[in-house]
Protein backbone atom coordinates (compact mmCIF):
# COMPACT_ATOMS: atom_id res chain seq x y z
CA UNK A 1 0.00 0.00 0.00
CA UNK A 2 1.17 3.30 -1.19
CA UNK A 3 2.25 5.56 1.86
CA UNK A 4 -0.17 8.94 2.15
CA UNK A 5 2.52 11.04 0.70
CA UNK A 6 2.63 13.70 4.09
CA UNK A 7 4.45 10.03 5.46
CA UNK A 8 7.21 10.31 3.63
CA UNK A 9 9.82 12.63 4.94
CA UNK A 10 13.22 12.60 2.81
CA UNK A 11 13.85 10.34 -0.28
CA UNK A 12 17.60 8.61 0.36
CA UNK A 13 20.11 10.69 -1.39
CA UNK A 14 22.84 8.65 -3.47
CA UNK A 15 24.97 7.91 -1.31
CA UNK A 16 22.40 6.28 1.34
CA UNK A 17 21.37 4.67 -1.82
CA UNK A 18 24.68 3.24 -2.01
CA UNK A 19 24.88 2.35 1.47
CA UNK A 20 21.19 0.46 0.88
CA UNK A 21 22.70 -1.66 -1.73
CA UNK A 22 25.28 -2.76 0.91
CA UNK A 23 22.53 -3.73 3.45
CA UNK A 24 21.17 -5.55 0.58
CA UNK A 25 24.22 -7.58 0.42
CA UNK A 26 24.82 -8.13 4.02
CA UNK A 27 20.97 -9.45 4.28
CA UNK A 28 20.93 -11.84 1.46
CA UNK A 29 23.72 -13.84 3.36
CA UNK A 30 21.23 -14.24 6.00
CA UNK A 31 23.21 -11.45 8.57
CA UNK A 32 21.25 -8.08 9.71
CA UNK A 33 22.21 -5.64 6.72
CA UNK A 34 24.23 -2.95 7.14
CA UNK A 35 23.97 -2.43 10.92
CA UNK A 36 26.77 0.16 12.80
CA UNK A 37 27.67 0.73 16.21
CA UNK A 38 29.54 3.62 18.03
CA UNK A 39 30.70 3.16 21.42
CA UNK A 40 31.31 5.98 24.00
CA UNK A 41 33.39 4.22 27.10
CA UNK A 42 32.04 6.75 30.39
CA UNK A 43 33.70 7.09 33.51
CA UNK A 44 31.05 6.86 35.60
CA UNK A 45 27.12 6.86 35.56
CA UNK A 46 25.16 9.42 33.34
CA UNK A 47 22.29 10.45 34.40
CA UNK A 48 20.06 8.18 32.19
CA UNK A 49 16.86 10.25 33.00
CA UNK A 50 18.56 13.48 31.35
CA UNK A 51 20.05 11.07 28.88
CA UNK A 52 16.44 10.11 27.53
CA UNK A 53 15.45 13.88 27.78
CA UNK A 54 18.29 14.35 25.23
CA UNK A 55 17.25 11.75 23.33
CA UNK A 56 13.93 13.02 22.93
CA UNK A 57 14.93 16.22 22.17
CA UNK A 58 17.32 14.85 19.34
CA UNK A 59 14.19 12.51 17.87
CA UNK A 60 12.49 15.70 17.58
CA UNK A 61 14.45 17.93 15.71
CA UNK A 62 15.62 14.90 13.41
CA UNK A 63 12.26 13.16 12.87
CA UNK A 64 13.71 10.78 10.11
CA UNK A 65 15.57 9.28 13.50
CA UNK A 66 11.76 8.19 14.45
CA UNK A 67 11.29 6.72 10.94
CA UNK A 68 11.18 3.74 8.64
CA UNK A 69 12.34 2.94 5.22
CA UNK A 70 9.61 2.17 2.26
CA UNK A 71 10.57 1.42 -1.04
CA UNK A 72 7.79 3.86 -3.14
CA UNK A 73 7.74 2.56 -6.87
CA UNK A 74 11.64 2.25 -7.78
CA UNK A 75 12.92 4.47 -5.10
CA UNK A 76 13.30 4.63 -1.05
CA UNK A 77 12.05 7.17 0.94
CA UNK A 78 12.32 7.72 5.04
CA UNK A 79 8.53 7.86 6.29
CA UNK A 80 7.07 8.41 8.86
CA UNK A 81 5.83 5.40 11.26
CA UNK A 82 2.42 5.38 13.33
CA UNK A 83 3.17 5.61 16.61
CA UNK A 84 7.10 6.69 17.97
CA UNK A 85 8.75 3.95 19.19
CA UNK A 86 11.25 3.52 22.12
CA UNK A 87 14.80 3.88 20.89
CA UNK A 88 16.60 4.61 24.29
CA UNK A 89 17.30 0.99 26.05
CA UNK A 90 18.93 0.32 29.47
CA UNK A 91 20.78 -2.61 29.97
CA UNK A 92 21.37 -4.76 32.88
CA UNK A 93 25.07 -4.92 34.41
CA UNK A 94 27.06 -5.36 37.05
CA UNK A 95 30.23 -3.87 37.78
CA UNK A 96 33.48 -5.77 36.80
CA UNK A 97 36.85 -4.09 35.74
CA UNK A 98 36.89 -4.19 32.01
CA UNK A 99 33.33 -2.71 30.83
CA UNK A 100 33.79 -4.03 27.16
CA UNK A 101 34.26 -7.45 28.03
CA UNK A 102 31.42 -6.80 30.49
CA UNK A 103 29.12 -5.92 27.97
CA UNK A 104 30.79 -7.85 24.75
CA UNK A 105 28.25 -10.43 24.96
CA UNK A 106 24.96 -7.90 24.88
CA UNK A 107 26.88 -5.48 22.32
CA UNK A 108 27.08 -8.81 20.30
CA UNK A 109 23.57 -9.05 20.87
CA UNK A 110 22.14 -5.74 20.40
CA UNK A 111 24.61 -5.43 16.90
CA UNK A 112 23.55 -8.72 15.45
CA UNK A 113 19.75 -8.15 16.05
CA UNK A 114 17.71 -9.10 12.81
CA UNK A 115 15.14 -7.02 11.91
CA UNK A 116 13.26 -6.26 8.68
CA UNK A 117 14.57 -3.50 6.48
CA UNK A 118 10.72 -1.62 6.80
CA UNK A 119 10.58 -1.84 10.29
CA UNK A 120 14.30 -1.51 11.53
CA UNK A 121 14.61 1.62 13.56
CA UNK A 122 17.61 4.25 11.59
CA UNK A 123 19.04 4.66 15.20
CA UNK A 124 18.90 3.55 18.55
CA UNK A 125 20.81 4.20 21.83
CA UNK A 126 22.09 1.45 24.43
CA UNK A 127 23.34 2.54 27.87
CA UNK A 128 25.27 -0.36 29.48
CA UNK A 129 25.27 1.57 33.15
CA UNK A 130 27.57 0.35 35.68
CA UNK A 131 29.10 2.25 38.54
CA UNK A 132 33.08 2.95 37.80
CA UNK A 133 32.38 2.35 33.87
CA UNK A 134 29.20 2.32 31.52
CA UNK A 135 29.22 2.00 27.53
CA UNK A 136 26.53 3.79 25.50
CA UNK A 137 26.33 2.43 22.42
CA UNK A 138 24.63 3.84 19.22
CA UNK A 139 23.23 1.24 16.57
CA UNK A 140 22.33 2.59 13.33
CA UNK A 141 21.54 1.34 10.05
CA UNK A 142 23.68 2.90 7.63
CA UNK A 143 21.43 4.68 5.20
CA UNK A 144 20.31 7.06 7.79
CA UNK A 145 23.86 8.46 8.18
CA UNK A 146 27.41 7.84 7.88
CA UNK A 147 29.91 7.65 11.30
CA UNK A 148 30.72 11.29 11.42
CA UNK A 149 26.84 11.92 11.55
CA UNK A 150 26.97 9.11 14.60
CA UNK A 151 29.69 11.52 16.34
CA UNK A 152 27.66 14.70 15.48
CA UNK A 153 24.56 12.91 17.22
CA UNK A 154 26.53 12.50 20.06
CA UNK A 155 27.88 15.90 20.31
CA UNK A 156 24.20 17.03 20.27
CA UNK A 157 23.59 14.94 23.17
CA UNK A 158 26.51 16.20 25.28
CA UNK A 159 25.78 19.62 24.47
CA UNK A 160 25.85 21.58 27.33
CA UNK A 161 23.56 23.34 27.77
CA UNK A 162 21.23 21.65 24.91
CA UNK A 163 21.65 22.89 21.69
CA UNK A 164 18.14 25.04 20.16
CA UNK A 165 18.96 26.72 17.25
CA UNK A 166 22.19 26.27 16.07
CA UNK A 167 23.91 24.63 13.09
CA UNK A 168 22.85 21.34 13.80
CA UNK A 169 18.76 22.24 13.05
CA UNK A 170 20.03 23.51 9.63
CA UNK A 171 18.51 21.81 6.62
CA UNK A 172 20.10 18.06 5.61
CA UNK A 173 20.97 18.88 2.46
CA UNK A 174 22.77 15.72 0.31
CA UNK A 175 26.79 17.14 -0.18
CA UNK A 176 26.63 14.04 -2.80
CA UNK A 177 24.49 15.95 -4.54
CA UNK A 178 25.39 19.46 -3.80
CA UNK A 179 28.79 18.72 -5.17
CA UNK A 180 27.29 16.39 -8.14
CA UNK A 181 25.15 19.61 -9.02
CA UNK A 182 28.28 21.31 -10.06
CA UNK A 183 29.43 19.27 -12.87
CA UNK A 184 28.41 19.55 -16.22
CA UNK A 185 26.24 16.56 -18.42
CA UNK A 186 29.84 15.66 -19.87
CA UNK A 187 31.20 16.05 -16.79
CA UNK A 188 29.67 13.21 -15.73
CA UNK A 189 29.47 11.11 -18.33
CA UNK A 190 33.54 12.13 -18.30
CA UNK A 191 33.88 10.87 -14.55
CA UNK A 192 31.71 7.58 -14.93
CA UNK A 193 33.75 6.91 -17.82
CA UNK A 194 36.78 7.30 -15.44
CA UNK A 195 35.22 5.44 -12.55
CA UNK A 196 34.76 1.96 -15.38
CA UNK A 197 38.57 2.38 -16.29
CA UNK A 198 39.77 2.73 -12.75
CA UNK A 199 37.97 -0.22 -11.66
CA UNK A 200 39.02 -2.17 -15.04
CA UNK A 201 42.19 -1.67 -14.16
CA UNK A 202 41.62 -2.14 -10.58
CA UNK A 203 40.05 -5.69 -11.53
CA UNK A 204 43.48 -6.98 -13.54
CA UNK A 205 44.49 -8.58 -10.45
CA UNK A 206 42.13 -11.30 -8.81
CA UNK A 207 41.93 -9.99 -5.05
CA UNK A 208 43.34 -11.79 -1.89
CA UNK A 209 41.18 -12.71 0.81
CA UNK A 210 42.48 -12.97 4.04
CA UNK A 211 40.81 -16.70 4.85
CA UNK A 212 39.45 -19.29 3.82
CA UNK A 213 35.25 -18.26 2.90
CA UNK A 214 33.73 -21.44 2.63
CA UNK A 215 31.29 -21.63 5.46
CA UNK A 216 28.72 -19.19 5.96
CA UNK A 217 28.36 -16.32 8.07
CA UNK A 218 26.88 -16.83 11.21
CA UNK A 219 27.61 -13.33 13.56
CA UNK A 220 29.47 -10.52 13.76
CA UNK A 221 32.04 -10.73 16.30
CA UNK A 222 34.57 -7.75 17.05
CA UNK A 223 37.89 -7.16 19.26
CA UNK A 224 39.32 -3.82 20.59
CA UNK A 225 42.37 -2.85 21.15
CA UNK A 226 43.35 0.51 22.69
CA UNK A 227 47.22 1.04 22.40
CA UNK A 228 49.19 2.91 24.87
CA UNK A 229 50.82 6.67 24.28
CA UNK A 230 54.09 5.57 24.14
CA UNK A 231 52.99 2.73 20.98
CA UNK A 232 50.64 5.47 19.52
CA UNK A 233 53.09 8.18 19.55
CA UNK A 234 55.85 6.04 17.78
CA UNK A 235 53.18 4.89 15.02
CA UNK A 236 52.43 8.50 14.22
CA UNK A 237 56.38 8.91 13.90
CA UNK A 238 56.94 5.46 11.86
CA UNK A 239 54.18 6.09 9.98
CA UNK A 240 55.25 10.27 9.04
CA UNK A 241 58.78 8.47 8.36
CA UNK A 242 57.09 6.04 6.05
CA UNK A 243 53.95 7.71 4.46
CA UNK A 244 54.46 11.44 5.29
CA UNK A 245 52.13 13.86 6.70
CA UNK A 246 49.59 13.01 3.73
CA UNK A 247 48.93 8.96 4.30
CA UNK A 248 48.31 8.20 7.91
CA UNK A 249 44.89 6.13 6.89
CA UNK A 250 47.41 4.20 3.74
CA UNK A 251 49.87 3.43 6.79
CA UNK A 252 47.06 1.46 8.71
CA UNK A 253 45.83 -0.20 5.29
CA UNK A 254 49.25 -1.23 4.58
CA UNK A 255 49.81 -2.71 7.55
CA UNK A 256 47.31 -4.59 8.17
CA UNK A 257 47.89 -6.10 4.20
CA UNK A 258 51.30 -7.22 5.16
CA UNK A 259 50.02 -8.83 8.66
CA UNK A 260 47.55 -11.06 6.86
CA UNK A 261 49.98 -12.07 4.12
CA UNK A 262 51.96 -13.48 7.49
CA UNK A 263 49.45 -15.01 8.04
CA UNK A 264 50.07 -17.43 5.64
CA UNK A 265 45.94 -18.37 5.74
CA UNK A 266 44.92 -16.06 2.92
CA UNK A 267 42.98 -17.07 -0.55
CA UNK A 268 44.94 -17.55 -3.91
CA UNK A 269 45.41 -13.94 -5.26
CA UNK A 270 47.47 -11.65 -7.29
CA UNK A 271 46.76 -8.52 -4.82
CA UNK A 272 45.47 -6.84 -2.00
CA UNK A 273 42.14 -4.73 -2.66
CA UNK A 274 40.79 -2.31 0.10
CA UNK A 275 37.75 0.11 -0.03
CA UNK A 276 37.50 2.71 2.05
CA UNK A 277 35.09 5.75 2.17
CA UNK A 278 35.86 9.62 2.19
CA UNK A 279 33.78 12.06 3.93
CA UNK A 280 32.88 15.26 2.22
CA UNK A 281 31.68 17.12 4.81
CA UNK A 282 34.11 20.16 6.05
CA UNK A 283 36.39 19.06 8.87
CA UNK A 284 34.81 19.90 12.69
CA UNK A 285 31.20 20.66 10.20
CA UNK A 286 28.55 20.45 12.94
CA UNK A 287 25.85 19.71 9.72
CA UNK A 288 24.87 17.69 7.50
CA UNK A 289 23.73 15.28 10.81
CA UNK A 290 21.53 12.86 8.98
CA UNK A 291 22.33 10.98 5.96
CA UNK A 292 25.43 10.36 4.31
CA UNK A 293 27.93 12.28 2.95
CA UNK A 294 30.57 9.59 1.92
CA UNK A 295 32.78 8.76 -1.10
CA UNK A 296 34.43 5.75 -2.17
CA UNK A 297 38.29 4.67 -2.98
CA UNK A 298 40.66 1.68 -3.26
CA UNK A 299 44.18 1.26 -2.03
CA UNK A 300 45.39 -1.68 -3.80
CA UNK A 301 48.56 -3.11 -3.84
CA UNK A 302 50.09 -6.42 -5.92
CA UNK A 303 51.47 -9.43 -3.16
CA UNK A 304 54.85 -8.97 -4.26
CA UNK A 305 54.80 -5.25 -3.36
CA UNK A 306 52.67 -6.01 0.13
CA UNK A 307 55.76 -8.09 0.96
CA UNK A 308 58.57 -5.18 0.37
CA UNK A 309 57.68 -2.43 3.54
CA UNK A 310 59.46 0.40 1.75
CA UNK A 311 58.08 -0.54 -1.82
CA UNK A 312 54.92 -1.18 -0.22
CA UNK A 313 54.11 2.08 1.09
CA UNK A 314 55.86 4.45 -1.90
CA UNK A 315 53.21 2.11 -4.24
CA UNK A 316 50.18 3.39 -2.10
CA UNK A 317 51.59 6.67 -1.16
CA UNK A 318 51.49 7.19 -5.42
CA UNK A 319 48.44 5.53 -5.97
CA UNK A 320 46.39 7.82 -3.42
CA UNK A 321 48.34 11.12 -4.83
CA UNK A 322 47.24 9.96 -8.30
CA UNK A 323 43.99 9.20 -7.18
CA UNK A 324 43.44 12.96 -6.13
CA UNK A 325 45.12 14.27 -9.30
CA UNK A 326 43.29 12.30 -11.45
CA UNK A 327 39.96 13.45 -9.12
CA UNK A 328 39.17 9.56 -8.88
CA UNK A 329 37.78 10.93 -5.77
CA UNK A 330 34.78 12.24 -7.04
CA UNK A 331 34.96 9.96 -10.11
CA UNK A 332 32.48 7.66 -7.99
CA UNK A 333 30.03 10.56 -7.50
CA UNK A 334 28.00 10.32 -10.56
CA UNK A 335 28.13 6.69 -10.67
CA UNK A 336 26.57 7.13 -6.67
CA UNK A 337 23.99 9.40 -8.84
CA UNK A 338 22.95 7.09 -12.12
CA UNK A 339 23.26 4.11 -9.60
CA UNK A 340 19.90 5.22 -7.54
CA UNK A 341 17.73 4.14 -10.48
CA UNK A 342 19.00 0.58 -10.51
CA UNK A 343 18.41 -2.06 -8.87
CA UNK A 344 19.95 -3.13 -5.08
CA UNK A 345 21.34 -6.14 -6.49
CA UNK A 346 22.78 -4.69 -9.56
CA UNK A 347 24.55 -1.97 -7.39
CA UNK A 348 25.73 -4.17 -4.77
CA UNK A 349 27.03 -6.51 -7.84
CA UNK A 350 28.97 -3.72 -8.90
CA UNK A 351 30.63 -2.48 -6.00
CA UNK A 352 31.84 -5.97 -5.07
CA UNK A 353 32.23 -8.04 -7.89
CA UNK A 354 35.55 -8.36 -10.30
CA UNK A 355 34.34 -7.12 -13.68
CA UNK A 356 36.88 -9.74 -15.02
CA UNK A 357 35.92 -13.06 -13.03
CA UNK A 358 33.06 -11.96 -11.01
CA UNK A 359 35.04 -12.91 -7.85
CA UNK A 360 34.84 -10.38 -4.53
CA UNK A 361 36.94 -7.28 -5.14
CA UNK A 362 37.84 -6.61 -1.36
CA UNK A 363 40.75 -8.54 0.72
CA UNK A 364 38.98 -6.76 3.83
CA UNK A 365 36.90 -3.19 5.13
CA UNK A 366 38.88 -0.64 6.20
CA UNK A 367 37.76 2.98 7.79
CA UNK A 368 39.49 5.90 9.65
CA UNK A 369 37.56 8.19 11.82
CA UNK A 370 40.61 9.74 13.43
CA UNK A 371 40.90 12.07 15.80
CA UNK A 372 38.28 12.03 18.30
CA UNK A 373 36.39 15.56 18.66
CA UNK A 374 34.58 13.79 22.06
CA UNK A 375 37.66 14.18 23.67
CA UNK A 376 36.77 16.18 26.70
CA UNK A 377 33.26 16.15 26.64
CA UNK A 378 31.30 14.74 29.18
CA UNK A 379 27.44 12.69 28.77
CA UNK A 380 25.20 13.80 30.96
CA UNK A 381 27.66 13.74 34.31
CA UNK A 382 29.54 10.95 33.08
CA UNK A 383 33.06 11.96 31.29
CA UNK A 384 34.06 10.38 27.52
CA UNK A 385 37.16 8.07 28.09
CA UNK A 386 37.17 6.19 24.27
CA UNK A 387 35.52 5.41 22.08
CA UNK A 388 35.24 2.63 19.38
CA UNK A 389 33.36 1.41 16.22
CA UNK A 390 31.30 -1.24 14.79
CA UNK A 391 30.45 -2.24 11.33
CA UNK A 392 28.28 -5.07 9.82
CA UNK A 393 30.27 -6.57 6.77
CA UNK A 394 29.62 -8.40 3.58
CA UNK A 395 30.85 -12.08 3.57
CA UNK A 396 33.45 -12.51 1.81
CA UNK A 397 35.33 -10.85 3.30
CA UNK A 398 33.69 -11.08 6.37
CA UNK A 399 36.92 -8.52 8.11
CA UNK A 400 36.65 -5.24 8.61
CA UNK A 401 39.38 -2.96 10.65
CA UNK A 402 37.74 0.63 12.07
CA UNK A 403 40.25 2.74 13.47
CA UNK A 404 40.39 5.79 15.50
CA UNK A 405 42.67 8.12 17.77
CA UNK A 406 41.31 9.07 21.35
CA UNK A 407 43.55 11.46 23.39
CA UNK A 408 46.41 10.67 21.01
CA UNK A 409 46.18 6.98 21.80
CA UNK A 410 45.20 4.81 18.39
CA UNK A 411 42.45 2.32 18.57
CA UNK A 412 41.71 -1.03 16.86
CA UNK A 413 38.23 -2.61 16.24
CA UNK A 414 38.17 -5.71 14.59
CA UNK A 415 35.58 -6.57 12.92
CA UNK A 416 34.88 -10.20 12.13
CA UNK A 417 32.14 -12.43 11.26
CA UNK A 418 32.26 -15.70 12.65
CA UNK A 419 32.65 -18.51 11.63
CA UNK A 420 34.58 -17.56 8.68
CA UNK A 421 37.34 -16.46 11.65
CA UNK A 422 37.36 -16.69 15.16
CA UNK A 423 39.28 -14.64 18.21
CA UNK A 424 42.28 -16.84 17.95
CA UNK A 425 42.63 -15.84 14.50
CA UNK A 426 42.04 -12.29 15.47
CA UNK A 427 44.41 -12.18 17.82
CA UNK A 428 47.17 -13.64 16.12
CA UNK A 429 46.78 -10.85 13.07
CA UNK A 430 47.07 -8.08 15.74
CA UNK A 431 49.98 -9.76 16.75
CA UNK A 432 51.46 -9.43 13.41
CA UNK A 433 49.69 -5.88 12.93
CA UNK A 434 51.27 -4.36 16.29
CA UNK A 435 54.88 -4.81 15.15
CA UNK A 436 53.87 -3.51 11.53
CA UNK A 437 52.60 -0.57 12.84
CA UNK A 438 55.29 0.29 15.38
CA UNK A 439 57.94 -0.04 12.35
CA UNK A 440 59.75 -3.48 14.15
CA UNK A 441 59.68 -5.11 10.63
CA UNK B 1 55.11 35.43 -9.67
CA UNK B 2 51.87 35.56 -7.87
CA UNK B 3 51.97 38.60 -5.16
CA UNK B 4 51.58 36.65 -1.58
CA UNK B 5 47.93 38.53 -1.16
CA UNK B 6 46.55 36.62 -3.63
CA UNK B 7 48.09 33.27 -2.76
CA UNK B 8 46.91 33.86 0.93
CA UNK B 9 43.46 34.86 -0.16
CA UNK B 10 42.99 31.88 -2.81
CA UNK B 11 44.57 29.53 -0.28
CA UNK B 12 41.98 31.15 2.16
CA UNK B 13 38.71 30.40 -0.07
CA UNK B 14 39.84 27.17 -0.52
CA UNK B 15 40.49 25.95 2.76
CA UNK B 16 37.82 27.61 4.48
CA UNK B 17 35.11 27.01 1.99
CA UNK B 18 36.41 23.08 0.69
CA UNK B 19 37.87 21.72 3.65
CA UNK B 20 37.31 22.87 7.48
CA UNK B 21 34.48 24.60 9.16
CA UNK B 22 35.17 27.82 10.87
CA UNK B 23 32.47 29.15 12.65
CA UNK B 24 33.22 32.94 11.49
CA UNK B 25 35.67 32.39 8.81
CA UNK B 26 36.45 36.63 8.86
CA UNK B 27 38.13 36.29 11.91
CA UNK B 28 40.19 33.06 11.34
CA UNK B 29 43.94 34.51 11.56
CA UNK B 30 46.52 33.98 9.09
CA UNK B 31 48.96 32.66 11.87
CA UNK B 32 45.77 30.71 13.34
CA UNK B 33 46.58 26.74 13.32
CA UNK B 34 44.85 24.97 10.32
CA UNK B 35 46.03 21.05 11.97
CA UNK B 36 43.95 22.41 15.29
CA UNK B 37 41.26 23.70 12.78
CA UNK B 38 41.04 20.12 11.85
CA UNK B 39 43.16 19.83 8.34
CA UNK B 40 43.55 16.19 8.47
CA UNK B 41 46.28 13.78 6.20
CA UNK B 42 43.42 13.69 3.11
CA UNK B 43 42.54 17.41 3.33
CA UNK B 44 46.61 18.11 3.61
CA UNK B 45 46.41 15.60 -0.08
CA UNK B 46 43.79 17.57 -1.69
CA UNK B 47 45.32 21.30 -0.29
CA UNK B 48 48.63 19.95 -2.38
CA UNK B 49 46.78 19.27 -5.24
CA UNK B 50 45.43 22.29 -5.46
CA UNK B 51 48.68 23.91 -4.82
CA UNK B 52 50.32 22.60 -7.58
CA UNK B 53 47.37 23.06 -10.35
CA UNK B 54 46.72 26.68 -8.78
CA UNK B 55 49.81 28.01 -8.51
CA UNK B 56 52.42 25.89 -10.89
CA UNK B 57 54.62 24.63 -8.28
CA UNK B 58 55.97 21.55 -7.31
CA UNK B 59 56.22 20.35 -3.25
CA UNK B 60 58.92 17.40 -2.72
CA UNK B 61 56.76 14.61 -0.40
CA UNK B 62 59.62 15.74 1.85
CA UNK B 63 58.55 18.81 2.76
CA UNK B 64 55.38 18.08 3.44
CA UNK B 65 56.03 18.58 6.97
CA UNK B 66 53.62 19.84 9.95
CA UNK B 67 55.72 23.42 9.83
CA UNK B 68 54.76 24.47 6.22
CA UNK B 69 51.15 23.48 6.81
CA UNK B 70 50.72 24.74 10.31
CA UNK B 71 48.80 28.00 8.84
CA UNK B 72 47.78 30.37 5.78
CA UNK B 73 51.17 32.46 6.56
CA UNK B 74 53.46 29.21 6.50
CA UNK B 75 51.73 28.10 3.47
CA UNK B 76 52.00 31.22 1.15
CA UNK B 77 56.10 31.11 2.13
CA UNK B 78 56.00 27.61 1.93
CA UNK B 79 54.67 28.64 -2.04
CA UNK B 80 56.61 31.24 -2.41
CA UNK B 81 59.89 30.02 -1.70
CA UNK B 82 59.03 27.12 -4.94
CA UNK B 83 58.12 30.08 -7.41
CA UNK B 84 61.36 31.69 -6.85
CA UNK B 85 62.94 28.52 -7.77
Amino acid sequence: MRPHPEAIIRILNPADYFTLAIDEEIRKEGMPGSVCGFALELKGRPDSNQLGDRIDDFCRNFPVSRGKLQKIGRRYFWCKRQQPEKVFFLHECSDRQDVIDEFHSTILRVINRMEPRETVHPIEFHLFPGTAKSILLVRWIHPFCDAVGVELVLKYLAADPPPVENECNKPQVSLVNQKISRFTLWRKFGLILKTKNWIEQIDQFQSILPAGQSSPPQRLNFKVFRLDLAQSRKITETSRQQVGLTGTSLYYIGCLMRAIDRMKTRSTGEAYCVPYAFNLRKQKALTPVTGNHVGALFAQAPVETVQDRARLFKHLTSQYRRTIRDELDYAFLPLMWAAQWMSLERVGKTLRQSYRNGKERSSFWFSDAGQSDLAGRDLCGAPVRGVFHLAQVTTPPGLALLTCVFENRLTLSYNFVEPLYDLDWILGLHQQVLPELLGER
Amino acid sequence: MMNPTSIQQKLRNFILHELIFVADPESFGDHNDLLLAGLDSMAIMRLIIFIENEFGVTLPDSEIEPDNVRSLFALEHWIAGHQEK
